[in-house]
């Protein structure tokens, strides 16, 4: 890239990145983390409640982490390396976790995996006592995996198979294959996938809080502290420290990523197909995926039958009476749909753009910006939204727009900048710099190469970034709590409502209503944009 | 988006308007709508008309009924409604948006929610004519809040485990849920993140007249049968009406709705039990203090009262409202001494005391 001072169209595109995320990302945290004042923090401190749910959250993080990875990397390799049957079927499945509100899903678990779950004690006779530790782990792996099966599918899905080739051509085996050529080529891929699954799992309120029992982590302490207590100087007192634990993580990448380079693509991703890898391989992957859609499949048909019953599980009569609540509440489910998509293509381009900017300058202080880019994956929901409502109420945006929707559609774009920006920076990572240095000798300016050159070659990362920023966007209750309004309430408030109102028929018939408006909306986007059913954007 | 724009303008003109009517004219106010709001709030013939916008932490269903009987008894004022049922989410909401706040109306939610934000000048002060109704120990004395309706705490079984696991005999206290025949059976809202398992605590503290060592004593004896402290109250009622536990102290209000869904649920109340203020406020700043008021004046009738216990189950606090069929009221039950200032002051002291007791 050529220096900023030589071209001042990039130095603007940079002050006005640098600028939005100023106001959009850091002075709403500044407000928050601010609001206790210094005897507010010092009393917290000196109070020790934190000091449990710390530990509880790293060792949660650490466990889930360790288990979503796993499995969204054998569903990756899965789906990316071998010819087994079903890929559609289990990307469709791979993203239905994605789709889903947390306390609803979470629910969903005990009623199968409780102590008189249908499975656990119906089918197994076992009184497991999942609320807790394992419950808070199983869950997190289920919900999360997918995350990272998607970054890591589109790492995986643009290393080169020539070299894969070439390694079995001169006798290496699959296995040999894989460990040095394969895993070494998806090191920074696997470790941003790592990083972004951990902050996620880290910020995650909606499953420990439903699952958890006592088990409290950060955020569901903050939520409580809110919640039960309108205790506001605490929450953000327990921001502060996860934000704190976000910025040790982001250390851990800096170290992980080593600033090594691995550059594998030279042009558009090779047509060349990847060497086969043995039957039993194809067969294994083939059963660990089956084995995880069940479980998915299982939590879903739960959900699918108590909308259709009076009151499951204790009266099966069927009735469609709970989707009359769809019908009554279709304004929160357009407004879900409209900010979700907005959001989803903005945070996309933005965090692609970003990425560009950092990952292919030279300008001091980029790893001050990187770092901001990703912290909004460590600032939990609530308190991103309660920083929008603190910073910008009353201000122009509220003029603008009296509705809520579009303080709603900015916070989506900003909160979910960090996978977009993610997966585009271990996009470009392993795009060679040759390629920049092609289109600047040929007279392109740093703009006009991204727009013509990278963005074209950077469609897998543009849409991962959609893909998650648009389900986040359909499944946040916590960015939306503070910011909705009258006219702007989103599907999950309406699901929160009737949760709370022991409505679980019309919960569960306004999230299979909810869920559904997503995933034909992912299909349709696929479909218009490639021609094929590309949901994660990892590329089988 | 016509009504929007003015309602927008409202927020603007605010300080002018409040200038202006003091004054005794309006034609200095931008919207003419709103001068002539601001007059009539000035003259004693006030009539309630505008949109007045309503933070309500009501149940999902009470809340529509609600709009739509207010809209028939004072016709001309439009509701709109922000519905989240956690209160302390409303309540911070209000505390953040105190600089131009958005909401007319707070209702719902323990007093002691309104409390906190009337300590911090966030409430417009107002004694309805109809809080007259009302018992002294149900109003704020400050004239910020005026309660309306009780919660009280109880027990919710699942009946067919009871009979099978437990003898089928209802606890009628608090000291025979520490039998060990409910070993792993019990479920309690976490104390630390619900409001209910706080009040639970508080409540065996008040019952023990504050003595903190015998209450912490029966808090450690009760946990040794505890299995689970779900994170959200809801839940406690779920997890026992699906039958994955036994018991769980709770709201008996929202027991009775789930009761009504599942006939397999039983409430029991113990003696010497808790209970909440349901409340509802005026915020400061509100830019339709006619209607406003007008729609505190209705909630406090009997007509709210009985509609109220209709559809939540919750007791209203007018002794001429009968309550709901089965649902305790607050003297047909013996309730413990609740104080509850001594409860907001000491929650941060009690929760730690409790975490050390029985280990967590």
């Amino acid at each position: 890239m050529t220096s900023l001072r030589r071209e001042p169209s990039l130095l603007l595109a940079l002050l006005a990145v640098t600028g939005l995320v100023l106001v959009f990302i850091v002075y709403p945290q500044y407000r928050v983390i601010t609001e206790p004042g210094g005897s507010g923090y010092v009393d917290f401190i000196t109070g020790q409640t934190w000091v449990r749910p710390l530990q509880n959250s790293i060792t949660v993080t650490l466990l889930s982490t360790t288990t979503a990875v796993l499995l969204g990397f054998v569903y990756a390799y899965a789906m990316v390396y071998t010819d087994m049957r079903g890929k559609p079927f289990f990307r469709l499945v791979g993203i239905l976790p994605l789709l889903s509100p947390p306390f609803v899903v979470a629910a969903a678990y005990i009623l199968l995996f409780g102590p008189r779950g249908i499975i656990t004690y119906h089918v197994f006779g076992q009184s497991p006592n999942i609320l807790g530790l394992f419950g808070i782990w199983g869950v997190q792996t289920i919900a999360f995996f997918p995350f990272a099966y998607q970054l890591i599918a589109d790492v995986l899905s643009r290393s080169d198979a020539r070299l894969e080739q070439a390694a079995r051509n001169l006798g290496a085996g699959p296995w040999q294959v894989f460990k040095s050529v394969t895993l070494p080529l998806t090191r920074p891929g696997l470790g941003a996938a790592i990083l972004t699954t951990a902050i996620y799992i880290l910020e995650d309120f909606g499953n420990p809080a439903l699952i958890g029992g006592l088990y409290v982590v950060l955020p569901t302490q903050a939520y409580g502290l809110i919640s039960g207590f309108g205790d506001l100087n605490g929450a953000a007192a327990v921001s502060t420290i996860l934000l704190s634990l976000a910025l040790v993580l982001y250390i851990g990448k800096l170290r992980l990523d080593g600033g090594r380079q691995f550059v594998t693509v030279s042009g558009k991703a090779s047509s060349m197909p990847r060497p086969p890898v043995p039957r039993y391989v194809s067969w294994g992957a083939f059963v660990a995926c089956s084995l995880c859609a069940l479980i998915i499949l299982l939590v879903y048909g739960t959900l699918i039958i108590s909308a259709l019953t009076l009151h499951f599980p204790t009266n099966l009569a069927f009735t469609t009476q709970h989707f009359e609540y769809v019908g009554a509440h279709n304004l929160s489910l357009r407004n879900t749909l409209m900010y979700g998509l907005v959001a989803a293509v903005f945070s996309a381009l933005f965090a692609l753009f970003a990425a560009f900017l950092v990952e292919r300058g030279k300008w001091r202080g980029r790893r001050v910006l990187d770092f901001l880019l990703i912290m909004p994956a460590a600032v939990p929901g609530l308190f991103f939204g309660l920083g929008y409502l603190t910073a910008f109420n009353g201000t122009f945006i509220d003029d603008l727009d009296e509705t809520g929707g579009i303080l709603i559609t900015i916070a989506l774009i900003f909160w979910n900048i960090p996978v977009g920006y993610q997966a585009a920076t271990a996009g470009l990572r392993q795009i060679d710099r040759s390629i920049d240095e092609a289109a600047t000798s040929l007279g392109a300016g740093g703009l006009r190469m991204f727009r013509e050159i990278l963005m074209p070659m950077l469609g897998g990362s543009l849409r991962v970034g959609f893909t998650t920023t648009f389900v986040r966007a359909v499944t946040t209750l916590s960015v939306v709590i503070f910011l909705f309004t009258t006219q702007s309430a989103t599907a999950t408030i309406t699901i929160f409502q009737l949760v709370g109102d022991f409505n679980w028929g019309g919960a569960t018939a306004f999230t299979v209503a909810d869920v559904s408006m997503a995933v034909i909306a992912l299909v349709v986007i696929a479909v218009l944009s490639r021609g094929r059913v590309s949901l994660g954007g990892a590329r089988g | 988006m016509t009504p929007e724009l003015d309602r927008r303008s409202f927020l603007k003109a605010a300080g002018i308007v409040t200038a202006a009517a003091a004054c005794g004219g309006g034609a200095g106010a931008p919207a003419p709508a709103t001068a002539t709001q601001a007059a009539a709030t000035a003259t004693a013939a006030a009539k309630a008309s505008g949109t007045i916008s309503v933070y309500s932490a009501l149940n999902e269903s009470t809340n529509n009924e609600f709009v739509k009987a207010f809209k028939a008894a004072v016709p001309g004022v439009e509701v709109a409604l922000l519905p989240l049922a956690a209160a302390g989410e409303l309540q911070t909401r209000i505390k953040a948006e105190k600089a131009s706040p958005k909401a007319d109306i707070f209702i719902g939610g323990d007093s002691s929610f309104h409390d906190g934000l009337g300590k911090e000048g966030l409430l417009e002060t107002y004694v309805s004519a109809n809080a007259s109704a009302v018992a002294a120990q149900s109003k704020d004395p400050g004239n910020n809040w005026t309660g309306w309706y009780f919660g009280i705490f109880g027990i919710v079984m699942n009946t067919d485990r009871v009979n099978k696991e437990v003898g089928g005999a209802k606890p009628t206290t608090w000291d025979d849920l520490t039998d060990p025949k409910w070993k792993g059976k019990l479920v309690l809202g976490s104390p630390i993140t619900t409001g209910g398992g706080y009040i639970f605590i508080a409540t065996q503290i008040f019952r023990f007249n504050k003595d903190e060592a015998k209450a912490m004593d029966y808090m450690k004896r009760f946990h040794a049968n505890v299995a689970q402290y779900p994170g959200t109250s809801p839940q406690a009622i779920q997890l026992v009406s699906q039958g994955q536990f036994v018991a769980a102290p709770n709201w008996a209000h929202d027991i009775l709705t789930e009761k009504a869904k599942n006939p397999g649920v039983e409430l029991a109340i113990p003696k010497g039990t808790g209970y909440e203020i349901g409340a509802i406020s005026v915020i400061k700043g509100t830019k339709n203090p006619v209607a406003a008021k007008a729609f505190v004046d209705w909630v406090l009738t009997k007509e709210a009262g009985e509609l109220n216990v209709k559809l939540s189950n919750r007791v209203s606090v007018r002794t001429d409202v009968p309550p709901a069929p089965g649902a305790p009221t607050l003297t047909s039950v013996e309730m413990v001494n609740y104080d509850r200032d001594w409860a907001a002051a000491n929650k941060d002291r009690v929760l730690k005391l409790w975490q050390s007791t029985v280990g967590l």
